[in-house]
C-alpha cells in the first residue's frame, strides 16, 4: 500500500472527484478526514465505506470559505489522528453565467470557495508540514483555468489562481521536502457535468480526442501518482487530465 | 532558567549558523542576527522536539529575541508541569 498509516485531508469529499479521491486514499492505506458543506447523508455513508476498507474516517461539516473553521479542521485532524501528511484541496463550486449576467455574489462565492478555500486550508496545514519537514499538497484545479471557458469567468479565474498558488507555494516550501502539485481535470462524469444539457454533452464528447468523458478514476490515478515516490521529483506542476481536449 | 537559556541559545546558534556568543538575550533575531521566518519556525520546531511540548503557532511572532523565546518555552513548560 502506497499510503499506509498516512493521514490525509480532502476538502469537498462527499461527491464527484472528491469522493473518489477519499476512497482511493483509503484503499492505499491512508486514514482520511474529509469536509462537506451540505451532504450529511453522503458523508455518513462515505465514512462507512472508508471504515469497511479498514481505515479510519472523519467527516467534518465545514465551509472552507471560513478561515477559522479551516484552522479547526486541521487541529481536529491532528488531535484525532495524531498527524497530518496529505492535503487535497478539492472543494469547489461553479456558478456559470455570461459575465453580463453575473452577479457580484456569483463571482464572490466561486472565488471564495475555490481559491480562498484553498488558501485557508493550506495556510492552516503548512506550519505542520514545515515543522515535520514533509507533506504533500494536491490542488484540484480545472482545464478551465488553463484554456478558459465561456460563461466561466469566475470559475476559470479561481482555477487559474489555484495554478499560480500551486507554483508559488511549491517554490516556497520545496526546501522543506513538501511537494505541491495540481491536477486539472477536463470533462469528468460527475454532478457538475450532469447539469449540462444532453445535446451540449454530445457536442463536447465529439471534440475529446480520446472519445469519451473522463471518469473519476482517471483523476484519482493521477492524484495517487503525484503522492507516490515515482513523482518524488515533481513539484509545482499542473497535470491535465482531459482526454486530449485542450492539448497545448 | 539559566540552563534553559543556555540550551536554547546553543540550539538557536546552531540553526542560524552563528556563534552562541552572538545570541545575546536581547539581540533581535530578524534585524541583528539575520534570522528569517523559516529559521524562526525551525527554532520553534527544535524546541518542541527537545522539550516534548507543543507551541501554538500564534507564538511564532513572539520569537524575536533569545529572552522572548526562553519566556515562551518557560511558560509552556510550566503549564505542562
Amino acid at each position: 500500500m502506497l499510503l499506509k498509516d498516512k493521514v490525509a485531508i480532502v476538502t469537498g469529499g462527499t461527491r464527484g472527484i472528491g469522493r473518489a479521491i477519499v476512497l482511493e486514499l483509503a484503499r492505499e492505506g491512508a486514514n482520511v478526514a474529509f469536509t462537506y458543506l451540505r451532504s450529511q447523508q453522503e458523508a455518513e455513508s462515505l465514512c462507512g465505506e472508508v471504515e469497511k476498507l479498514g481505515r479510519r474516517a472523519l467527516s467534518l461539516q465545514i465551509d472552507v470559505r471560513d478561515f477559522q473553521k479551516a484552522k479547526e479542521l486541521v487541529e481536529k485532524v491532528k488531535e484525532d489522528f495524531g498527524r497530518l501528511d496529505i492535503l487535497v484541496n478539492n472543494a469547489g463550486i461553479n456558478k456559470d453565467k455570461a459575465l453580463m449576467l453575473m452577479a457580484k455574489e456569483d463571482w464572490q462565492d466561486v472565488i471564495d470557495t475555490n481559491l480562498t478555500g484553498t488558501f485557508n486550508v493550506s495556510r492552516n496545514a503548512i506550519v505542520t508540514f514545515l515543522k515535520q519537514k514533509s507533506g504533500d499538497i494536491i490542488n484540484i484545479t480545472s482545464v478551465s483555468g488553463i484554456a478558459g471557458m465561456g460563461r466561466q469567468t469566475n470559475y476559470a479565474a479561481s482555477k487559474a489562481g489555484i495554478i499560480g498558488f500551486t507554483k508559488s507555494l511549491a517554490k516556497e516550501v520545496a526546501a522543506y521536502n513538501i511537494r505541491v502539485n495540481a491536477v486539472a481535470p477536463g470533462f469528468i462524469e460527475t454532478d457538475m457535468l450532469s447539469s449540462l444539457k444532453d445535446e451540449y454533452k454530445d457536442a463536447i464528447v465529439k471534440k475529446i480526442p480520446l472519445g469519451r468523458f473522463g471518469r473519476a478514476e482517471d483523476v484519482t490515478g493521477v492524484v495517487k501518482f503525484l503522492l507516490s515516490d515515482a513523482a518524488g521529483f515533481i513539484t509545482g506542476q499542473t497535470i491535465v487530465v482531459d482526454g486530449g481536449l485542450f492539448i497545448q | 532558567m539559566q540552563d534553559l537559556e543556555n540550551e536554547i541559545r546553543s540550539m538557536i546558534a546552531e540553526i542560524i549558523e552563528r556563534d552562541p556568543s552572538e545570541v545575546t538575550p536581547d539581540a533581535k533575531f530578524f534585524e541583528d542576527l539575520g534570522v528569517d521566518s523559516m529559521m524562526a519556525l525551525e527554532i520553534m520546531a527544535a524546541m518542541e522536539k527537545k522539550y516534548k511540548i507543543s507551541i501554538p503557532e500564534e507564538n511564532l511572532a513572539k520569537l524575536t529575541t533569545l529572552r522572548e523565546t526562553v519566556a515562551v518555552a518557560k511558560e509552556i513548560l510550566e503549564k505542562k508541569g
